[in-house]
């Protein structure tokens, strides 16, 4: 195997809900590649939702060690695990969670907001990405005024913006119709060839057949996992 | 992200929503304009009095004689009979650091005529030196003397509407004119250039006009005419003192001269330039005070505003806080922008505010006539309440936006 990107040791979460512990995830050990393209799947109320929270630093594990590219970031503060996110994971979200009243060059840069870039890096930046996704006429358009895959476009596109160590997403297709799926999902196909780390989160298996590797959860615990 | 941008941002998220932002504003418009509004009638309101106040002179004490009703009149002239030349000559001897006195009295003139020719004229009774308190200019002849005075002369210095109402474009010095009963010898004639009929000053004392003004000796003027028993033989004495400094010093000291000379009786007022003053400004100490509490509770409101919109605002971008956490924004990076935003919310209020008090304090000028006069300090000090109030009830909101679990935030509908 080559060199690991993540590496989940014994992670556990517990939410404490009307006096009684609930297991979202009851210890999963995982290891993802560099450059590997890997489906979460699993039903609602498996824990898939948590486990792909904690991979994204915007949740921490009870219990257990995750690190990130060769960096324990379990336990680590609120600031720094909200620079974990700017600088090493973009996430694509199934109902695209854009920002309705920007447009799309400042939607696509808003992480390099966050990351102390000028104004004028940031719009090159944007320009460029957006052009990758082929939103290049697109720049100026608020999100009410691009259809959804474009809407789903532009969102892949401010998750690349900061070359992140992976790729996130969260039912991806969810909101969007077959065709509009395929065209989606091509794009997350040729950033896995470009070498990008995808991992998608879905309960859809057409979806999930698009990865080289399918994760399994029930009940809180990793039940398959198997590589095409 | 600089403040700059965050000002920006928030600017455009307030254009976003112009009437809930106007809503909201409101209560800081209000509250910064009336502050300003008010503040402006009370500083030009001070302005007219420091105006008055020096128009009678901060060098000068004047004893008034009060306006008493007949029954009042009755029961004092049994101890004192009023503001009288005993008081003039007294105040110039005993009183120290005094350099003139000058008695007055005015005369009611019911009828002013020479030779089948007639005129209106204000009369009035002074002394020699009244010339020096407001240095009347003469165009001919000569003012009043110490002679006249002593002499009871009939004799009168004419203003120079008198002179071409009653002598046209013969020489007026030496001719005779008859006030009520009493002839008169024409001894001067005042320069057309002492008042245009406006009433002016001079030295601090408040001059009427002296085109149509005949004065006479005020002996003259207490022995020759009638004058009614319960009256005060004067209507005032001008006292001017060596410095505005011992002002009040001088009017106790003529006031325990006065007390003894009247037995007693409180039939004189006196006018103290220097305390006039003093308590002018304490008053207007006093409505900054009350106007400073209206304007901090209105402010306080707007406040509230303020931070229930924020509140609001916090909710309804909840999603929009999920995101930008999402992507790497820090806690104290959601605090900064909503504090900002308060604090734009807030700026613009204040600014459209001060446009509204000077708009309010020139209708008042220009409506009521009253003096309005709107100070930079008023300015800074109700824009910078303003800043103070927007940031600090944008606080609390900000801190909740920022402590908001990012998870739950972007899963909010």
């Amino acid at each position: 195997m080559s060199e690991s990107m993540i590496e989940l040791q014994g992670i556990e979460r517990t939410y404490h809900v009307g006096g009684t512990d609930v297991h979202a995830l009851a210890g999963v050990d995982l290891q993802i590649a560099k450059g590997e393209y890997v489906a979460i799947m699993g039903t609602s109320g498996s824990g898939k939702s948590t486990l792909m929270n904690i991979l994204g630093c915007l949740d921490t594990p009870s219990k257990g060690s995750y690190q990130l590219d060769g960096t324990g970031v379990h336990g680590l503060s609120d600031d720094a695990l909200a620079m974990v996110r700017n600088r090493q994971i973009g996430f694509v979200f199934q109902s695209f969670n854009l920002l309705p009243r920007s447009d799309a060059v400042a939607n696509a840069s808003l992480p390099l907001l966050y990351a102390g870039s000028t104004p004028a890096e940031r719009r090159q930046k944007a320009v460029k990405a957006l052009e990758r996704l082929g939103l290049g006429d697109r720049l100026d358009h608020r999100p009410n005024e691009l259809s959804g895959g474009q809407r789903q476009r532009l969102a892949i596109a401010r998750a690349l913006i900061n070359d992140p160590s992976i790729l996130l997403a969260d039912e991806p297709t969810g909101n969007l119709d077959s065709a509009t799926s395929a065209e989606i999902m091509h794009i997350f196909d040729e950033l896995s060839q470009a070498g990008t780390t995808v991992i998608l989160v879905t309960h859809e298996a057409d979806i999930a057949e698009h990865a080289r590797r399918r994760i399994r959860l029930l009940d809180g615990k990793i039940i398959s996992d198997e590589s095409a | 992200m600089s403040f700059r941008e965050a000002l920006i941002s928030s600017l455009q998220n307030i254009g976003a929503h112009k009437l809930r932002s106007v809503l909201t504003m409101l209560g800081i418009v209000f509250g910064v304009g009336a502050v300003i509004a008010m503040l402006s009638i009370g500083a030009g309101a001070e302005q007219e009095a420091l105006e008055t106040i020096s128009r009678l002179g901060l060098n000068n004490v004047v004893v008034r004689a009060k306006d008493l009703d007949t029954e009042e009149a009755q029961e004092v002239r049994a101890k004192s009979l009023g503001v009288s030349l005993r008081d003039s000559e007294a105040i110039a001897d005993a009183v120290p650091g005094v350099n003139l006195v000058v008695p007055k009295v005015a005369i009611d003139p019911y009828q002013v005529i020479t030779s089948g020719v007639s005129t209106d004229a204000r009369v009035y009774g002074v002394s020699a030196e009244h010339a020096d308190l407001v240095d009347l200019p003469l165009a001919v002849g000569r003012f009043i003397d110490g002679r006249d005075l002593a002499e009871h002369a009939q004799v009168a210095v004419i203003g120079e509407d008198v002179r071409r109402d009653l002598f046209g474009h013969e020489p007026a010095v030496g001719r005779l004119l008859k006030v009520n009963d009493v002839w008169l010898e024409v001894v001067g004639v005042l320069g057309a250039t002492a008042g245009g009929g406006e009433v002016d000053a001079f030295q601090g004392v408040a001059i009427a006009a002296t085109g149509d003004a005949i004065y006479v000796p005020v002996s003259t003027a207490l022995r020759k005419f009638d004058h009614n028993v319960l009256d005060s033989p004067l209507d005032e004495i001008i006292v001017r003192l060596d410095s505005a400094e011992g002002g009040r010093k001088a009017a106790s000291a003529i006031d325990r001269l006065l007390i003894h000379l009247h037995g007693g009786a409180d039939d004189y007022e006196l006018i103290v330039p220097e305390a006039l003053l003093a308590e002018s400004q304490r008053t207007q100490r006093m409505f900054n005070i009350v106007m400073g509490c209206i304007a901090g509770i209105s402010l306080l409101v707007g406040g509230i505003g303020i931070m229930n919109i924020m509140l609001a605002s916090v909710l309804e971008r909840t999603r929009e806080i999920g995101i930008r956490r999402a992507v790497g924004a820090k806690r104290r990076d959601i605090l900064f922008q909503f504090i900002v935003e308060s604090f734009a919310l807030s700026a613009l209020g204040g600014l459209a505010g001060v446009l509204m008090g000077i708009a309010i304090a020139q209708a008042v000028a220009a409506s009521a006539g009253w003096k309005t006069l709107v100070t930079p300090w008023s300015v800074i000090l109700a824009t910078g309440v303003a800043l103070v109030v927007g940031l600090a009830s944008g606080i609390y909101p900000a801190i909740r936006a920022s402590e908001l679990d990012p998870i739950e935030s972007l899963r909010y509908e």
